[in-house]
């Protein structure tokens, strides 16, 4: 499709990917003139030490929002596997490696409940993981009665939220494991490009012959087990399981896709750009608390530069999204003068 | 094409770490970070006041910073920044004992010192917690003031959150002790949970003052009782009448106090605590106060008895019409 159109800036330009690499390498400048010990290994490895459970959900919703889906509980689904997580270890004496295991597997079933009412009730995605959003927070806050939590892990297993493996976090190595095995099917089998035909047109897919229900199934069951795996990843960072494991967490997932340049109406997105989405985000949050205690005409602006993630992160997305937008249009159009000049070219599709 | 963009950002982002070149700062100055459980709570803004003062005081740097959410991860996050600054001493009120824990072990394997305060984290994740007071500390203070206002005679009521919480059956335990010990003139008549909810509290209190016409005083165990306490009391038109001392952040009280309805509220100065927190961990980080000690000073406030591993603010503060309006928390 796009492999015949020769390599220029304007088309570089025109992609969303580019237009983050830029976003990301602004951050990185303007951080490291205004920060403290912004570029170094070890706040380097921080970044992603402290972001790596948003960055697995948002690869996981990347699938579910191709679709056309959104999947809202996966916040929740990670409070309520932490629990199930801690419990096993701690109240079943089960080996944690078995027991994050077995959070993964009820992350799927997880997933499979929402799929499920989606996809053979036909109920609205946004409404089923609404409820879903509810009930597992719900069911981590009754069996922990709100206010008990498990704690004491091994220190091997502490190791996987804590230690580094080869100078980075070792939980970045699951996650790159977690990414490419996602990207790899999105991209790179027909199951996975089913995603956007059933985005794109869910009806079209479904007389092309392919499985729509089975296939926004396993979207789902996919988006629910990372939840699973990123509780785990947690709890090994933190020490700590708790009800309250990864509230809000959805809504920074679901910011990253978008702000990788995923529609959220579904049909089209990439990978690479969910993973710099977030990449632009988690460096953002970390930049902004670099620049604490920074001074502006003498006055300390320690206790605004936190505050201020909510904020930017809103004009990021927002920015973000009308380049996009906007150099899109300008291509179209472009497109559009060529095509009239030369009305047997082919207008290439951005 | 997209494999090209790819690859090209991909070598970018992996340039960025090989460009690093942190700015070292002269490091002459004392650098205390200190920790709240949420940063735009009043308590632990007040908190940061004292804070400041103290490390003005010693010449030093502070930064104050904290969650803005309910994250749990929040806490954690901040503490591994600061590990990053290379702080000198880090002064944490923990929100989540087990999980701050870790993050405040690791700052320790990175010799950076470790004081908390207010919450306490694991024993081992710091070398000493800056307790705001005890629970003899307060169960006294509220009886002794109490006591005072009705010259040591009459019946009195408890008021407290739920019957099961360990902190508040602790505090009336010393209440009773108290008054044993010291009032025996005074006769404790009733103890009503009010659910941590201040109508509850206001129908409780209604109820007792029927129940009791008799009454002298009550004690308003849980913050939510007192100015519910003090609405039914004002209602009752028995403002003055029936005595109202209780535990509670001033600022909830005020209007009842300066009306003359709620005659004491108290609490530990919270000021003072964030002083005393910072003063501690720059006396840990200079190494002037170390494990065995049994007292250490404290700039303004003299020289502070330790105990173990622990270091206690003192006698609650009393708030009254008099002094009410100098805080703000």
């Amino acid at each position: 499709m796009s492999s015949s159109r020769s390599f220029s800036i304007k088309s570089l330009l025109a992609r969303h990917e580019t237009v983050l690499v830029l976003v990301i390498l602004f951050e990185v400048i303007l951080f490291q003139v205004l920060g403290r010990n912004f570029l170094t290994g070890r706040n380097f490895s921080n970044v992603f030490r402290h972001s790596v459970e948003i960055g697995l959900l948002a690869v996981a919703m990347t699938p579910v929002i191709l679709t056309g889906g959104i999947d809202l509980s996966v916040g929740s689904m990670m409070g309520l596997c932490a629990v199930l997580f801690g419990m096993m270890v701690n109240s079943l004496g089960m080996n944690p490696w078995l027991a994050g295991i077995s959070a993964v597997a009820f992350g799927a079933m997880g997933g499979g409940v929402n799929a499920l009412l989606i996809t053979r009730l036909n109920l609205p995605p946004l409404i089923v993981t609404l409820g879903t959003f509810s009930l597992f927070r719900g069911l981590a806050e009754a069996i922990t009665k709100g206010a008990e939590s498990y704690s004491g892990f091994s220190p091997s297993f502490l190791a996987l939220g804590n230690s580094n493996i080869a100078g980075l976090p070792a939980q970045i190595w699951v996650f790159f494991i977690v990414a490419a095995g996602i990207w790899f099917l999105v991209h790179r089998t027909t199951f996975g490009r089913s995603f956007r035909a059933i985005g794109y047109a869910s009806e079209g897919a479904r007389y092309a012959g392919i499985p729509v229900a089975r296939n926004t199934s396993l979207a789902y069951i996919i988006a629910g087990a990372v939840a699973g795996l990123a509780a785990v990843i947690l709890v090994a960072r933190l020490g700590e399981a708790r009800a309250n494991a990864g509230i809000g967490y959805e809504l920074l997932a679901i910011t990253a896709v978008v702000l990788g340049g995923v529609s959220i109406f579904g049909g089209s997105g990439t990978v690479v750009g969910t993973i710099l989405g977030w990449i632009a985000l988690a460096i953002l949050n970390n930049g902004l608390t670099r620049i604490s205690d920074y001074k502006i005409m003498d006055q300390t602006v320690a206790s605004v530069a936190r505050e201020l993630s909510g904020l930017l992160t809103g004009l990021l997305l927002l920015t973000a999204l009308t380049i996009g937008a906007s150099t899109k249009t300008l291509a179209v159009r472009h497109a559009r003068k060529q095509s009239l000049a030369k009305p047997t070219s082919n207008p290439a599709t951005s | 094409m997209k494999r090209k963009t790819f690859i090209v950002s991909l070598a970018l982002l992996a340039t960025l770490p090989f460009i690093s070149c942190s700015k070292s700062e002269s490091k002459s100055k004392l650098t205390i970070a200190l920790l709240p459980k949420s940063k735009g709570n009043q308590y632990f803004v007040t908190c940061e006041k004292g804070a400041r003062t103290a490390a003005k005081e010693l010449g030093a740097e502070l930064k104050f910073d904290g969650p803005i959410n309910s994250d749990p991860a929040k806490q954690n996050e901040i503490v591994e920044n600061w590990i990053t600054d290379g702080v000198d001493v880090i002064v944490a009120a923990c929100e989540n004992k087990d999980s701050i824990s870790t993050a405040l072990k690791k700052a320790q394997a990175a010799n950076i010192k470790v004081v908390t305060y207010d919450a306490d984290a694991q024993p081992d994740a710091r070398s000493f917690f800056v307790n705001q007071a005890t629970a003899q500390g307060i169960g006294e203070q509220l009886m002794d003031t109490a006591a005072s206002l009705t010259g040591g005679e009459g019946e009195f009521a408890l008021i407290t959150g739920t019957l099961t919480a360990a902190n508040l059956n602790e505090w009336i335990k010393y209440i009773k002790a108290q008054q044993a010990a010291k009032y025996p003139n005074m006769k404790l008549v009733d103890i009503k949970p009010c659910d941590d909810q201040k109508d509850k509290a206001q129908q409780e209190a209604t109820n007792l003052l029927s129940a009791y016409p008799n009454l002298k005083a009550i004690i308003g165990v849980c913050s939510p009782s007192v100015p519910g306490a003090a609405e039914a009391i004002k209602q009752a038109g028995k403002a003055g009448a029936v005595k109202l001392v209780g535990l509670g952040l001033p600022s909830e009280n005020k209007a009842y106090v300066k009306e003359g309805v709620t005659q004491a509220v108290i609490l530990w100065n919270v000021e003072q605590l964030g002083y005393l927190a910072v003063m501690a961990g720059a006396a840990v980080a200079k190494g002037e106060l170390a494990p065995g000690a049994t007292e250490f000073t404290a700039g303004k406030l003299g020289k502070m008895p330790v105990a173990g591993d622990n270091i206690v603010l003192g006698k609650p503060f009393v708030f009254t019409k008099e002094n009410i309006d100098q805080f703000d928390f």
